[in-house]
């Protein structure tokens, strides 16, 4: 039996054997390399394509979250999904999420639009924000005037390593209104590399943050723990 | 007979008692392709804007202000501006009867006045058979879609006591027998968009209770006096705890596994989640509508993740 998760970006493939994790992840266009020789009723699928590629039972990304995050974190209270597309409050204890899909704020493709702002690649934002010295303050994360607010600062003599992390400090508050009391909190997604972003959720959240060993096959994970 | 609209909950057994056709102009909004310009709730920007443009054609209006919706109250106002005679509706927030007794009154005198006391009656009986429909898909027998439509047309009786009279004769020849097994309850206003019962119970979520369309079926009266006696509690006017402690007797009578709380953005209902989730003992989702048309896909992915929650709970 295999997990496999295809979402909007990439696609990923879990087995466990002998009791140890063994995964591989691809784009989503080639997708079909991860089930060769699978059968139909081997696979579980989980994300945006779930019902699209073949599988036996198929799970939503919210309920794979849950069941993967606990197989890391026994007793999991909260996990914070940050995605490209939205970003996703599960509340465990109390089966219930929050899910923001209606615009970028909060989501991965507000510090995309960061990004390209500063024509640098995502993956480098975690490294300049820690060369900050001071932190700016930026209220808004709707990209749009956040990039009006980012300019001001530059101009106030903030420098870009300074309006990087004024930005995940943003990002941070943003995403705080929509976590639950809770004393730990798992993260999952794509941002979960950027070690800025992940510093100023601490600072902002005041909690502990866990990070599975393999964040992004998480769900590919979940979708076959579900299926147990 | 005048076209009378109206917003929200007004008695139509009054309206039918003054001689008078009720039409709830909420009725066109879920099928409808409209983008309003100025908008808040679609639900009022639509009607407003299809009111002042004489898109519902109606001779009078019956704004229900009090207690209900303040946007309601200020878009009815547009609509009275642009030259439909108009009442403003105040349920008490007390519940106070005799107050309410007053607010039929001066209802009845923008009516005209009651012509067809006999009415009251008729109605009385029609809701009965309405509150047949309601129990009979808590057990399973008819759709939750098809009862919905029924029950929600109780806000105005579809026009027409007869049409009405014959449409409650439904019967879901292909009703799936895994019935029961996720009893939901769908609280708040109802959702603007046109299918979503059916969406619910294709993703085996059986909803067992509509809690505003069965606000329109419970309350009812053999005369004006009994109307104000009974349409004073009309839950969604008075104070929260009164409206919890009903939910809570009915949630549990209709034994549900889990509640569906609908709110429609830019409504002050909203605010009203954290307090249900507090106090209802329930698995809750909370989802929110905007615009109308058909469930959108993450939508329905929230609902197929409760699903799966409650299925493993
Ligand atoms: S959904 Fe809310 S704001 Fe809209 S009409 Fe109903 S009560 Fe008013």
């Amino acid at each position: 039996m295999i997990g496999l998760d295809v979402g909007s970006t990439t696609a990923k493939r879990v087995k466990i054997e002998d009791g140890e994790i063994k995964f591989e992840i691809t784009g989503t266009h080639n997708w079909k390399d991860l089930v060769e020789g699978i059968g139909k009723e081997d696979i579980i699928s989980t994300g945006y394509f779930r019902h699209s590629v073949p599988h036996k039972a198929s799970v939503t990304e919210i309920t794979a979250a849950r069941f993967g995050a606990e197989y890391y974190f026994p007793g999991v209270e909260v996990i914070v999904d940050i995605g490209g597309q939205d970003t996703k409050v599960i509340d465990v204890k109390k089966n219930n999420f929050i899910i923001n899909d209606k615009c970028s704020a909060g989501t991965g493709a507000f510090l995309e639009f960061v990004a390209n702002y500063f024509k640098i690649e995502l993956t480098e934002m975690g490294r300049l924000h820690s060369k900050a010295k001071r932190i700016p303050q930026i209220n808004n994360t709707c990209g749009v005037f956040a990039v009006s607010e980012m300019i001001s600062q530059l101009v106030a003599g903030y420098s870009k390593e300074e309006v990087i992390a004024g930005i995940h400090y943003a990002f941070a508050r943003r995403i705080s209104f929509m976590i639950p009391e809770a004393e730990t909190i798992v993260l999952i997604g794509g941002t979960v590399k950027n070690e800025g972003m992940i510093s100023a959720l601490r600072d902002i959240l005041n909690k502990e943050i866990l990070i599975p060993e393999e964040p992004q096959i998480v769900n590919a994970l979940g979708a076959l723990e579900y299926s147990e | 007979m005048p076209k009378i609209g109206i917003t929200a909950l007004v008695p139509p057994e009054l309206i039918f008692a003054c001689g008078g056709q009720p039409y709830d102009v909420n009725n066109v909004i879920p099928e409808s392709k409209k983008y309003p310009k100025n908008k808040l709730c679609a639900w009022t920007a639509i009607w407003q804007e299809m009111l002042v443009k004489r898109e519902i054609k109606i001779d009078s209006l019956i704004v229900v202000a009090g207690g209900d919706c303040h946007n309601a109250l200020v878009d009815g106002q547009k609509a009275a501006m642009s030259g439909i005679p108009t009442h403003f509706f105040f349920y008490p927030f007390d519940g106070d009867h005799k107050y309410m007794e007053s607010q039929l009154h001066s209802l009845c005198s923008f009516l005209g006045d009651i012509k067809h006391p006999e009415k009251f009656r008729q109605i009385k009986e029609l809701k009965k058979a309405g509150q047949l429909i309601d129990k009979k898909r808590v057990n399973g027998k008819i759709s939750a879609g098809e009862a919905f439509r029924i029950l929600v047309s109780i806000s105005d009786l579809m026009g027409d006591l007869d049409k009405f009279k014959r449409a409650l004769d439904i019967k879901t020849p292909h009703l799936n027998a895994g019935i029961g097994v996720n009893r939901i309850a769908l609280i708040g206003v109802p959702p603007i968009y046109h299918d979503f019962h059916d969406v619910a119970q294709s993703l085996d979520l059986q909803i067992v209770f509509d809690e505003l369309p069965y606000e329109f079926v419970r309350h009812t009266g053999a005369d004006l006096n009994e109307v104000a006696k009974d349409y004073c509690n009309y839950t969604f006017a008075r104070p929260l705890d009164f409206r919890i402690g009903f939910l809570q007797k009915e949630l549990e009578k209709r034994k549900v596994d889990g509640v569906i709380h609908y709110t429609q953005f830019a409504c002050h209902h909203t605010l009203e989640d954290e307090i249900l989730r507090q106090e209802l003992d329930y698995p809750i989702l909370t989802i929110q509508g905007d615009l109308p048309g058909k469930t959108p896909e993450q939508i329905k992915l929230r609902l197929e993740a409760f699903r799966e929650m409650i299925a493993r709970s």
